[in-house]
C-alpha cells in the first residue's frame, strides 16, 4: 500500500517518520490500516447547517410507501398544463429519437436533486465500467448530476472553504476555480507543475511546512485539506499526470488525510492509446471528489456535468443544490440519458475516438505552425491531451503587458500565463494557445503576428 | 452586499467572450477554449406544441440552442425578457437595471442570499414563508422577522411594528434587516394575493426601513383575480426591488426557466458568482422559451397563461368543495386565491407533526406538516398544505375523507391530554 519512493523518502527523512511507518505496519491488514475518514473534517460550518427538504423527504417517501397512498403533499405543477407533445433530436450519424408520452412529461417536470433517475442508474453504470469500480464503490460514494461540472466543484469549495483556509491548487490553475476560491478568503498555496502535472515533491514539501503527515491530518483548521487539479489535459498546461505520479500523490493525500478535487473535463479529450487511469479509480480510501462532464463531448450549453464522490460530501452539494438550482434541467438531462441509449457503449466510445483524431489533427496543426514561427522565441511541450498549447516565451517578463499593449495592433489575441496565476503580483512568461476552434489560417496568421509581436518586444 | 459578493471579480475567459463577441473581424483569437462544433453530434433539434405548432433548430440556431452562451443569457432572450418586463409590468429604466436569465428563478433568489447575508443577520418574511426561502437562509442563522397573514391579507402593522422596535432597540444582539423577502401573488403554501394597494403600504415600509424587496413571483400568472396584479416592480421608483421570475408552472419546471430583474449592481454581482458555477442556464431552454415567446406574442402568451390559471382554478373549486364537505367543523382555510395549495388550519390540535407523519402515514395518505412553512419550525404548528394540482380529485375526496378521521382521533388524543 506504501509505495516504494514513499516509504524510502521517509526512511530517509527523519526518525519519527520511520517510526510512524513501523507503527502502521504492525497494526495488521491494509485494511486496518486505512480508518474511516471523518468527513466533519472537510465540511464548513454553513454548509454543515444545512437540512434536508421536508418536501423532498416526503417526495421519496412517496416512491416506497404502499399502493394506494394518496400523495397531497406534493409542490409540482400539472404537467398537462406544459405546452409540450414532443421533441426530436436528430445526429449527425443518423440517430434520432424522440421524447413523448411520458418521456416528455418527465422531461418538463421536476426531478431529484440528484438527477434525472434514468440518467443516474446510466451515469452510475458509466464511471463503473470507465473507471474499474469494485462492487462495494457504490455503498460508500453517489453521484449527483450538476448544471455543469463547474456547478459541482463551485458548491464542493463553498462547501469546504472557510475564511483563512489554505488550500493546495496546482499552479497554473483554471482562472474560474481561482475565481470561486478568492472571495471565500481561503489562501491558495499554489503547487508547481511540470509537463507531466503537479510535482509530488513539491506537494509534500508545501505540505510539510504545516507540520507532520500527523499532525496536519488531525487538524481542521488552518492546514491545507484539500487538493485541487485536472488530472488530463490541464487548463492551461495541457499536461496529464502519468499513473505512477498519481499514486504517489493519492498517498501523499492518504498520509495528510487531504480530499482530492479531480476536475477531469478532458478526460475523453486524450491522444493516447488507452484511456487514463483517473485518482477515482484508485479511490481505496474514498477521497477523490470526482468532476466530469459532458460540455467538451456532447454539448456545452445543455449543461450537463457530474460528480462523483464520498455520500458525506455529495451529499452536501445535493443540499445546497436543492436549495439553488433544484436539479440540472430535466430536457437537458433527459436528452443526453436518450442519446446513451440510442447510442450504446459502442457508439459512445466511437464518438469518443473521432473527437480524440478531430482534436489531435488540430493539435498537430497548431504545433506545425508553432514550429514554423515560433522556433527560438518560444518554448513549449508537445500536450498529450486537451485544448491548450502553454507557450513560455523565455525573451518576455509579463506576457499580460505584452498582449494587452500589441494584441489588438498586431491583430492577435491569447490568453496571458498571468491570468492562470494564483497570485495578483506574480508575472508569467506563458500564453496559452488553443486549437480547437480556429481555423489552420488563423493559427498561422496568429502565429506569424505573435512571432512579430515578440520580435518588435525583445528589439 | 457581504465581503465575499465585493470580492467577486469577473471571470476572465468569460469576459474574454465578451469581448471577443464585439471585437473587430481583423483580431485573430486564438485563445478561447471553446469545444469545436464539428465534435458536436446534434444536428437537428425541434418541438412540437400541443396546439400543433413545431419548431426546428438546424444550423445557426441549433449551435445558439446546444453551445455555450454568456452567463447573462442567450442576448436575444434576455431582450425578449426586458420587453416582457415593460410590457407586462412598467417601462422601466434599463439605464439601472438589468435582466439575467437564470437556471430556474430559485438560483437567482440563492444567489442573492449569498450575495447578501452573513451570519446571524436578520430578514423581514411574511409567516407561512415558502420553505425554499428558508433553506436558504438557516445555513446562516438568519432571524426571521414575521408579519402574519390574515383574512384580510398581510399585517402590515404588525411587520412596521416589528420593525420600528428592531430600529429603536439598543441592544447589540438585534439586528438590522436589509431585506424584505415576499411572495406575492399566491403565497406558497398560504394561497394569498397581497392587494396592490396593500403593495404600497409594504412598498413605502420598505422604503423607510430602507429594504431591498426580493419579489419572488413565480405563480403571478396563476392568480385566480381577472386582472393582472400590479407587482412590486412596477410601482419602484427607488430601484429597490429585486424581482424573480419563472417559467416553471407555465411551461414546465424541468427546464429551468426563470430569470430576475433588480438593479444594475445586484444583477453583476449574481452574474459573476453565475460565471463560476452554473456559467449560464440551459442553451437549449431559452432558445425554446425564446421561441414560444416570439411564436406567441405577448396576447397569445396572456391566453395561454389565461388557459393554465382556468385549469388550476377549477381545481381549487373541486378541493375547496371536498374540504367543505369532509373537514367543516374540523378545520379552517381561506380561499386560496391564486396557485396550488390548500393551508389548513386544523382545529383542536396544537400541533400536527406526529399526526402527519406517523398517524397519516399508517392511513396512507401523504401531507406536508406546516411547520417546514414557519419562521421557527420548532413551535407547535396546526397548519398543513394540501397540493390540489396533480392528484385526481376521486383520489383527494378519499384522503380528505381519511384526513377527516385522522383528525378526529387526534383531537380525541388531545384531549385525553
Amino acid at each position: 500500500m506504501l509505495s516504494a519512493n514513499k516509504l524510502i523518502h521517509c526512511l530517509t527523512k527523519n526518525n519519527y517518520c520511520k517510526l510512524t511507518i513501523l507503527r502502521t505496519f504492525s497494526a495488521g491488514s491494509i485494511d486496518a490500516m486505512s480508518q474511516p475518514i471523518d468527513y466533519d473534517r472537510f465540511i464548513n460550518d454553513l454548509s454543515a447547517r444545512r437540512k434536508v427538504s421536508p418536501i423532498r423527504e416526503l417526495t421519496k417517501l412517496f416512491t416506497t410507501a404502499p399502493p394506494g397512498t394518496i400523495f397531497l403533499a406534493g409542490g409540482i405543477p400539472n404537467g398537462s398544463t406544459f405546452p409540450f407533445s414532443r421533441m426530436t433530436v436528430e445526429l449527425k450519424d443518423g440517430t434520432t429519437f424522440k421524447l413523448e408520452g411520458k418521456k416528455i412529461e418527465n422531461a418538463l417536470q421536476y426531478q431529484p436533486t440528484p438527477g434525472y433517475p434514468p440518467l443516474v442508474e446510466q451515469l452510475q453504470k458509466f464511471q463503473t465500467q470507465v473507471h474499474g469500480l469494485d462492487s462495494t464503490f457504490w455503498q460508500k460514494n453517489s453521484l449527483l448530476v450538476s448544471t455543469g461540472s463547474q456547478d459541482a466543484l463551485c458548491k464542493a469549495l463553498e462547501m469546504s472553504l472557510s475564511e483563512g483556509d489554505p488550500i493546495l491548487v496546482q499552479e497554473p490553475i483554471y482562472p474560474g476555480t481561482s475565481a470561486i476560491i478568492r472571495p471565500l478568503n481561503a489562501n491558495m498555496v499554489p503547487i508547481g507543475q511540470d509537463e507531466h502535472g503537479i510535482v509530488p515533491s513539491a506537494l509534500r514539501s508545501a505540505l510539510s511546512n504545516y507540520g507532520s503527515s500527523e499532525k496536519v491530518s488531525a487538524m481542521k483548521k488552518d492546514v491545507p485539506k484539500l487538493l485541487y487539479l485536472n488530472s488530463t489535459g490541464a487548463n492551461p498546461t495541457g499536461a496529464t499526470i502519468p499513473t505512477e505520479r498519481k499514486k504517489e500523490i493519492y498517498d501523499i493525500a492518504c498520509e495528510f488525510n487531504l480530499v482530492i478535487l479531480e476536475d477531469d473535463p478532458y478526460y475523453f479529450l486524450h491522444f493516447e492509446e488507452k484511456d487514463p487511469v483517473s485518482f477515482l479509480s484508485m479511490d481505496r480510501e474514498s477521497r477523490v471528489l470526482r468532476f466530469d462532464s459532458f460540455s467538451k463531448i456532447l454539448s456545452s450549453g445543455l449543461r450537463v456535468g457530474f460528480v462523483t464522490g464520498p455520500k458525506e460530501l455529495v451529499s452536501r452539494i445535493e443540499l445546497h443544490t436543492q436549495a439553488s438550482t433544484m436539479h440540472t434541467s430535466a430536457l437537458s438531462q433527459a436528452i443526453v440519458s436518450s442519446l446513451l441509449d440510442e447510442w450504446g457503449s459502442e457508439k459512445l466510445l466511437q464518438h469518443f475516438k473521432m473527437i480524440q483524431q478531430f482534436y489531435k489533427g488540430k493539435r498537430d496543426c497548431m504545433l506545425a505552425s508553432a514550429d514554423k514561427h515560433l522556433k527560438g522565441l518560444a518554448e513549449w511541450s508537445v500536450p498529450r491531451a486537451g485544448m491548450f498549447l502553454w507557450i513560455k516565451v523565455p525573451g518576455i517578463a509579463d506576457t499580460k503587458k505584452l498582449i494587452t499593449e500589441g494584441g489588438i495592433e498586431h491583430g492577435v489575441i491569447l490568453v496571458p500565463g498571468k491570468d492562470f496565476l494564483a497570485y495578483d503580483d506574480a508575472q508569467s512568461q506563458y500564453f496559452r494557445a488553443s486549437y480547437t476552434v480556429a481555423s489552420p489560417e488563423d493559427i498561422d496568421k496568429g502565429f506569424a503576428r505573435l512571432a512579430n509581436l515578440i520580435k518588435a518586444e525583445i528589439a | 452586499m457581504n465581503e465575499l459578493a465585493l470580492e467577486r471579480k469577473p471571470s476572465i475567459l468569460r469576459e474574454l467572450m465578451k469581448n471577443h463577441a464585439t471585437a473587430s473581424k481583423n483580431v485573430v483569437f486564438i485563445g478561447e477554449g471553446l469545444p469545436h462544433p464539428e465534435t458536436i453530434p446534434f444536428s437537428e433539434v425541434s418541438f412540437t406544441l400541443k396546439d400543433g405548432t413545431k419548431k426546428v433548430f438546424t444550423g445557426s440556431e441549433l449551435v445558439t440552442a446546444i453551445n455555450y452562451l454568456p452567463t447573462q443569457g442567450n442576448p436575444k432572450l434576455v431582450q425578449k425578457l426586458r420587453e416582457f418586463m415593460d410590457r407586462f409590468h412598467a417601462p422601466l429604466r434599463w439605464e439601472d437595471r438589468d435582466v439575467i436569465a437564470t437556471a430556474g428563478s430559485q438560483d437567482g433568489l440563492s444567489k442573492v442570499i449569498e450575495m447578501s447575508l452573513q451570519k446571524g443577520d436578520a430578514i423581514v418574511v411574511a409567516d407561512p414563508v415558502y420553505s425554499g426561502l428558508a433553506s436558504n437562509v438557516r445555513p446562516y442563522k438568519a432571524q426571521l422577522i414575521s408579519a402574519q397573514y390574515r383574512k384580510n391579507g398581510l399585517d402590515t402593522v404588525e411587520m412596521k411594528d416589528k420593525l420600528t422596535a428592531i430600529w429603536s432597540s439598543r441592544s447589540k444582539d438585534v439586528k438590522i434587516p436589509k431585506i424584505l423577502y415576499i411572495n406575492p401573488v399566491a403565497n406558497n403554501p398560504s394561497g394569498h394575493v397581497i392587494s396592490d394597494e396593500q403593495k404600497r403600504e409594504i412598498y413605502e415600509i420598505a422604503c423607510e426601513f430602507n429594504l431591498l424587496v426580493l419579489e419572488d413571483d413565480p405563480y403571478y400568472f396563476l392568480g385566480f383575480q381577472d386582472e393582472l396584479p400590479k407587482s412590486f416592480l412596477s410601482m419602484d421608483t427607488e430601484n429597490r426591488v429585486v424581482r424573480f421570475d419563472s417559467f416553471s408552472k407555465i411551461f414546465g419546471g424541468g427546464l429551468r426557466a426563470g430569470w430576475m430583474t433588480g438593479p444594475k449592481e445586484i444583477v453583476r454581482i449574481v452574474e459573476m458568482h453565475m460565471q463560476v458555477s452554473v456559467l449560464h442556464a440551459s442553451s437549449l431552454t431559452q432558445a425554446i422559451v425564446l421561441q414560444i415567446l416570439e411564436e406567441q406574442g405577448w396576447d397569445g402568451f396572456l391566453d395561454y397563461t389565461k388557459n393554465v390559471k382556468e385549469f388550476y382554478r377549477k381545481r381549487r373549486d373541486q378541493m375547496v368543495a371536498l374540504a367543505d364537505k369532509y373537514l367543516t367543523g374540523l378545520a379552517e382555510w381561506d380561499v386560496p386565491e391564486g396557485g396550488m395549495f390548500l393551508w389548513v388550519k386544523v382545529k383542536g390540535v396544537s400541533d400536527v407533526l406526529a399526526m402527519v407523519m406517523e398517524r397519516g402515514l399508517k392511513k396512507d395518505v401523504m401531507l406536508i406538516p406546516g411547520h417546514a412553512f414557519m419562521s421557527d419550525p420548532t413551535k407547535p404548528c396546526p397548519y398543513i398544505r394540501l397540493s390540489y394540482s396533480l392528484v385526481p380529485m376521486e383520489d383527494v375526496e378519499k384522503a380528505m375523507q381519511r384526513l377527516a378521521e385522522l383528525i378526529k382521533e387526534e383531537q380525541a388524543i388531545e384531549s385525553q391530554k
